[in-house]
C-alpha cells in the first residue's frame, strides 16, 4: 500500500537491491547479526574487518558525547579490527552469500604486510565476497604497519592496493581516514594501486571527555584512556566535506564513492547520494537504534523521491556537487535581512543577545512589548535565524544590494525546520 | 481567585506540534525494543512505529503506518482516553512522563493533509460482493474501509445529513473540530465507498430487497434516556444526545437559556457541560448521583470543566422537574438520604446513557434485554449475513473500540463471503 520507489542501484558492476550498507564494525560482526540486519531490509554489509592479527580488546571501549539530554551527538570506540579467528570470519561470510546470495557481501580486510594483504585477498575470492574493502584507517591499532598511519602513506597505500588487485579480480574499495588535510592524495594512490572505488570516512581521532575521577580521558581503562576513533551524527559534515573533495578531483570524479560518517536518517543519506556517493554505510547509527532504522531509512527515501518525482536513485545522485564552490566564487554583492513574525515570537529575546554578543548590534529590544526590532546595522549574518526556539519565526526577508553592485536574480532558501 | 478559561465553541482547546516540537517530543522515546504503547492501542495502531518514524525524520512513513492500520486515525488523535490506553502504557513512565503519542499522531495526520497525500488504495480489480453499513460512525466507517481496500462494493446508508457519527454529532467540536472528522471521512470516500445521506434503514428501507451480499449494523446508541422522574416533560429537559445535536447544528443560534444543570458522570457529561458553557451559558453545573472515584469520565476531561469555570457536584441523584410549561428549578437528593439540592435552572440535560433505538427494524437480529444487538467479538451475529459492532453492540465505549469492531467484522464479513464463493 505504502509509496513504493526503486531503491536499487549499481555499485562497483553489483546489483544492490538499496543502497543502504552495514559499514564495517561490530554490527555486521558475525552471522547471525548480518542475518537480522539482511531480514530487516539492509542491503549488503561491509563485514566487520578481518586481518591475519586478531585483535586482543580493551575494556570498557566506549564513550559517548551529547548535549542537553538528546541523543549522541557523537561517539567514541578504542577497537580494533575482529576478535574472532580469522577462518571463522571468512566462513561466516561464505554461509551469508550462501544463503543470501541477493545481498551484498563487502569482506573488510587489513594485513599488515605485502604477503599478508595476498592472502587475505585470496580468503575473499575463496569465501564469495562480492566486494573487498581495504582499511587503511582504523586510528587505533596498535602497530604502525596497519591502520591510518597506513593511510596517510601514499605509498604503502598504492603498494597495499596493489598487492590486492592483483591477486584478484573481485573490486577493491579503499577506505580512508579523515586524520589528513587532503585525503584526495592517497584516495589516488589507492586508484593508482587498482582500487575501484573508495570509502570515505572511517572515524576521527579524538578525546572526547576528561574523567575527573581518574584523571584521564574516557574511556577509563585502569585509569588510562587513549586518543582514538570518534564517530556518529557529529562527524557527518566531515564526511560529507571529504565526499566531496574528492568527487571534484579531477582524477577522482569518477571513482564511486561510498559515504560514511553520521548517517542516521534518510536525509543524511539523501545528502551522501546528492554529493555524487552511489552507496553509504552506517554504524553508530546501528548501535544505537539497531537495525530497524533501515526501515525509515527506506520509506523515508521513497517518499523524498516521490515527492520529487525521482523514478529512481541515480535521478538525483551528484545533483548538488556542482553547487559547491570555492568561496572566492559565491556571491557578496547583497544581504538578506531577517524577517520577524510578530505574532510567532515568543518575546525571549535570543535573537537580541545573539546579535548583540556575537553578531552587529542590529536588534534593539523593546522592553515594554519583549520584541526584536531590527535597525540598520544588520548585515544579513543570519544568527538571529538560526538562534530563535520558534519555528519559522525569523524567516529570510528583504535583499539588500551593497553599494554600487548589480542586481541580479538571487536564489535563496526560505524554508527552515 | 482562580484563572478561568474563556473559549469559543468551535476554538481547538489544544495546539499541535511544529515540526521542530514534533522532533522535540519524538527524541524523548526511548524507542523501547518491546514498545508496550504498541499494545496498548485497542484498534493495534503502533506508536513506537510511527514516533520512531517522525524521529528519523519521516513524518509521511509516520502518516502512513497511522492511517493504514486506522482509518480514523485524525479522529483518534484528538480523542483516543490515550492516558487510559498507550500513554500509560509508556516506558518513559518510569522516568518522568509518558511521550504525547496522541499528540505526535495529531502531528503525523497533519502531515498527510498537508502534503496531500493519499495512503489507501483499492486494489485495480474489484470484487462482485456488495456490503451495506447501516450508520456512518466509527464502526461503520471502519468496516467499509477494510471491506474497500479489499475490493468488496461499499454502501453507507447514514440517517443524518453528514458522516461521522457522535464524531460529527455529538463530541464538542472543541476537543474535535469538525475538519478533522472531514479529513478522516474523505479517506473512506477516496475508496470508492458509495454514502446515501438522509436514508434511516427501517423506515421505508429494507436492505434484504436491495440485493446486499452482507449487512453491517453500526449504529450506535441514538435513543434518548430521560429518567422516570415527575416533570420529565417540561419544555428545557433534553437528552445529551439531542442536546449536543442541536448544538452542533445550530451552534449559536441554539437557545436553551443561561443556566444549565447537567446530569451525569462521564464524558458526556462534560462534553454537554462545556458545549452549554461555549455557548454562552452564564452558570453550569454538573451533578452526579455518586462519587468522582466512581465516575466514568476521566479526569482530565473534569479537570478541563473545571478550568472553563463549570462546577461538579457529587453523590447527587435527580428526583423532580418542577415548572408551570418550562422547567424552573429541579430537585436532587443525597445519596446518603439526608441532603437534597434544589437547582433554579432553564436547561437540564441527562447525559445518563443511551440506549439503541429498536435495531430489529433494521434487521430482524437476535437482541440482548437491552436492546443491544448479540455479536461475538468478531461482530457476527444470529443471522449468517448480518454483522455488528461498535456502540450498538457493547453499549457505549470508545470510538478507537468501534473501530476495532469495525475491522475486525469486516475481516468477519470477507472470510463470510469468501466462503460463500462471492468473488
Ligand atoms: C458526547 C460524547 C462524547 C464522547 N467522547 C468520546 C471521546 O472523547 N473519546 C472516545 O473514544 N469516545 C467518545 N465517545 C464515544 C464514541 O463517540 C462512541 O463510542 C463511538 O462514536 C461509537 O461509534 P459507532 O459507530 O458505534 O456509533 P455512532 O458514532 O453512534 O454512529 C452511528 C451512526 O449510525 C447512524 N444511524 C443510526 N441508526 C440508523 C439507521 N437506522 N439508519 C441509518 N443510519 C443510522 C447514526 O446517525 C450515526 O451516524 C463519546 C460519545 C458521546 C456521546
Ligand atoms: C565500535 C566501532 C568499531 C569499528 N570498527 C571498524 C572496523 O573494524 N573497520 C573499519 O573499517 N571501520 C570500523 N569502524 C568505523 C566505521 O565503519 C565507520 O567508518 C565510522 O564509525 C563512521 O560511521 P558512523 O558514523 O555511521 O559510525 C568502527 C566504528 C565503530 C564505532
Ligand atoms: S529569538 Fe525568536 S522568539 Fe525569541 S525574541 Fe527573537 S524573534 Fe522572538
Ligand atoms: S513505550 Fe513510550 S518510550 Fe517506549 S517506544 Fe512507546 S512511546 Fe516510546
Amino acid at each position: 500500500m505504502a509509496v513504493k520507489k526503486d531503491l536499487s542501484i549499481k555499485y562497483l558492476g553489483i546489483e544492490c537491491e538499496n543502497p543502504f550498507f552495514l559499514s564495517s564494525s561490530p554490527v555486521g560482526g558475525n552471522y547471525e547479526m548480518v542475518a537480522k540486519a539482511y531480514e530487516a531490509g539492509w542491503g549488503g554489509v561491509f563485514f566487520k574487518t578481518v586481518g591475519v592479527f586478531v585483535a586482543d580488546e580493551c575494556s570498557p571501549r566506549f564513550d559517548q558525547t551529547n548535549k542537553e539530554g538528546l541523543p549522541w551527538l557523537g561517539f567514541k570506540n578504542m577497537e580494533q579490527i575482529s576478535d574472532k579467528p580469522t577462518e571463522l570470519n571468512f566462513e561466516n561470510m561464505m554461509k551469508l552469500k550462501r544463503d543470501y546470495p541477493d545481498k551484498v557481501m563487502v569482506a573488510t580486510i587489513m594485513g599488515s604486510s605485502d604477503e599478508e594483504w595476498r592472502a587475505l585477498a585470496k580468503m575473499c575470492e575463496q569465501a564469495g565476497a562480492d566486494l573487498i574493502e581495504g582499511n587503511f584507517s582504523c586510528p587505533q591499532m596498535t602497530s604502525h604497519a596497519m591502520g591510518a598511519d597506513v593511510g596517510t602513506d601514499p605509498e604503502l597505500v598504492t603498494a597495499y592496493s596493489k598487492a590486492v588487485t592483483e591477486t584478484t579480480k573481485i573490486p577493491f574499495i579503499a577506505k580512508m581516514t579523515p586524520n589528513i588535510t587532503n585525503i584526495e592524495i592517497p584516495a589516488i594512490a589507492a586508484i593508482e594501486g587498482g582500487a575501484a572505488g573508495i570509502s570515505a570516512i572511517n572515524t576521527v581521532k579524538s578525546i572526547t571527555n576528561i574523567d575527573f575521577e581518574n584523571m584521564t580521558g574516557m574511556p577509563v581503562v585502569n585509569g588510562k584512556s587513549s586518543i582514538s576513533g570518534y564517530s556518529g551524527a557529529a562527524i557527518k559534515p566531515i564526511a560529507l566535506r571529504f565526499a566531496a573533495q574528492m568527487l571534484q578531483h579531477e582524477k577522482l570524479k569518477n571513482v564511486e564513492i561510498s559515504g560514511v560518517g553520521g548517517i542516521e536518517t534518510w536525509r543524511d543519506a539523501a545528502e551522501f547520494l546528492a554529493l555524487g556517493c552511489r552507496n553509504v554505510q552506517v554504524t553508530t547509527a546501528i548501535m544505537q537504534y539497531g537495525y530497524r532504522i533501515v526501515e525509515d531509512l527506506k520509506s523515508g527515501m521513497m517518499h523524498f523521491m516521490d515527492e520529487r518525482g525521482y523514478g529512481k536513485l541515480d535521478d538525483f545522485i551528484g545533483a548538488a556537487l556542482p553547487n559547491m564552490i570555492p568561496a572566492e566564487d559565491l556571491n557578496r554583492d547583497f544581504q538578506i535581512l531577517p524577517d520577524f513574525n510578530e505574532k510567532k515570537c515568543i518575546g525571549c529575546g535570543r535573537c537580541y543577545v545573539s546579535c548583540f554578543d556575537g553578531a552587529h548590534q542590529a536588534i534593539d529590544w523593546d522592553e515594554k512589548r519583549r520584541k526584536p526590532k531590527l535597525n540598520d546595522h544588520c548585515v544579513g549574518c543570519h544568527l538571529c535565524l538560526n538562534v530563535c526556539p520558534v519555528q519559522g519565526c525569523i524567516t529570510p526577508g528583504e535583499i539588500k544590494w551593497k553599494e554600487g553592485r548589480q542586481k541580479t536574480e538571487v536564489a535563496l532558501k526560505r524554508n527552515y525546520d | 481567585m482562580s484563572k478561568v478559561t474563556k473559549a469559543k465553541y468551535t476554538s481547538e482547546a489544544s495546539v499541535g506540534f511544529t515540526h521542530r516540537t514534533a522532533m522535540e517530543e519524538a527524541a524523548r522515546c526511548l524507542l523501547c525494543h518491546d514498545a508496550p504503547c504498541s499494545k496498548g492501542c485497542p484498534a493495534g495502531t503502533d506508536p513506537a512505529r510511527f514516533i520512531r518514524s517522525i524521529r528519523f525524520r519521516n513524518p509521511k512513513g509516520a502518516a502512513e503506518t497511522i492511517r493504514e492500520n486506522n482509518v480514523l486515525g485524525g479522529t483518534c488523535a484528538r480523542v483516543c482516553p490515550t492516558g487510559d490506553l498507550c500513554e500509560e502504557a509508556c516506558s518513559r513512565c518510569g522516568i518522568d512522563k509518558p511521550i504525547e503519542i496522541g499528540k505526535l499522531q495529531r502531528y503525523a495526520v497533519e502531515q498527510e493533509k498537508t502534503f496531500k497525500m493519499k495512503v489507501l488504495k483499492t486494489p485495480a480489480k474489484k470484487k462482485a460482493g456488495k456490503v451495506a453499513c447501516v450508520g456512518a460512525g466509527p464502526a461503520s466507517l471502519a468496516c467499509a474501509a477494510e471491506l474497500a481496500k479489499a475490493g468488496y462494493r461499499v454502501t453507507v446508508f447514514e440517517k443524518e445529513e453528514k458522516a461521522g457519527g457522535v464524531l460529527t454529532y455529538g463530541i464538542a467540536p472543541s476537543r474535535l473540530p469538525q475538519a478533522v472528522v472531514d479529513h478522516d471521512v474523505a479517506q473512506v470516500k477516496g475508496l470508492g465507498v458509495k454514502f446515501e445521506f438522509g436514508r434511516k434503514v427501517g423506515d421505508g428501507i429494507d436492505l434484504s430487497q436491495m440485493g446486499f451480499d452482507a449487512v453491517f449494523i453500526g449504529a450506535g446508541l441514538w435513543g434518548g434516556n430521560l429518567p422516570d422522574i415527575p416533570g420529565k416533560g417540561l419544555a428545557g429537559a433534553y437528552t445529551a444526545v439531542d442536546f449536543l445535536k442541536s448544538a452542533r447544528t445550530k451552534q449559536e443560534a441554539f437557545d436553551f437559556g443561561k443556566r444549565v444543570v447537567v446530569v451525569g458522570g462521564g464524558d458526556v457529561a462534560v462534553d454537554c457541560a462545556v458545549t452549554a458553557k461555549l455557548l454562552g451559558a452564564d452558570e453550569v453545573r454538573i451533578v452526579y448521583r455518586r462519587t468522582l472515584e466512581e465516575a466514568p469520565g476521566s479526569m482530565s476531561e473534569f479537570q478541563y470543566a473545571l478550568s472553563l469555570g463549570i462546577g461538579i457536584t457529587t453523590n447527587m441523584a435527580p428526583a423532580e422537574l418542577v415548572g408551570e410549561s418550562k422547567l424552573e428549578y429541579a430537585m436532587f437528593n443525597g445519596r446518603d438520604g439526608k441532603s437534597g439540592l434544589k437547582i433554579a435552572a432553564d436547561a437540564i440535560v441527562f447525559a445518563t446513557g443511551q440506549k439503541a433505538e429498536d435495531m430489529s427494524k433494521i434487521m430482524p437480529v437476535a437482541l440482548n434485554e437491552k436492546g443491544l444487538v448479540k455479536a461475538t467479538a468478531k461482530g457476527k451475529t444470529n443471522m449468517a449475513k448480518v454483522f455488528a459492532g461498535g456502540d450498538v453492540v457493547n453499549g457505549g465505549g470508545t470510538v478507537v473500540e468501534a473501530v476495532k469492531a469495525g475491522k475486525d467484522a469486516a475481516a468477519s464479513i470477507i472470510a463470510y463471503l469468501e466462503k460463500k464463493g462471492v468473488k
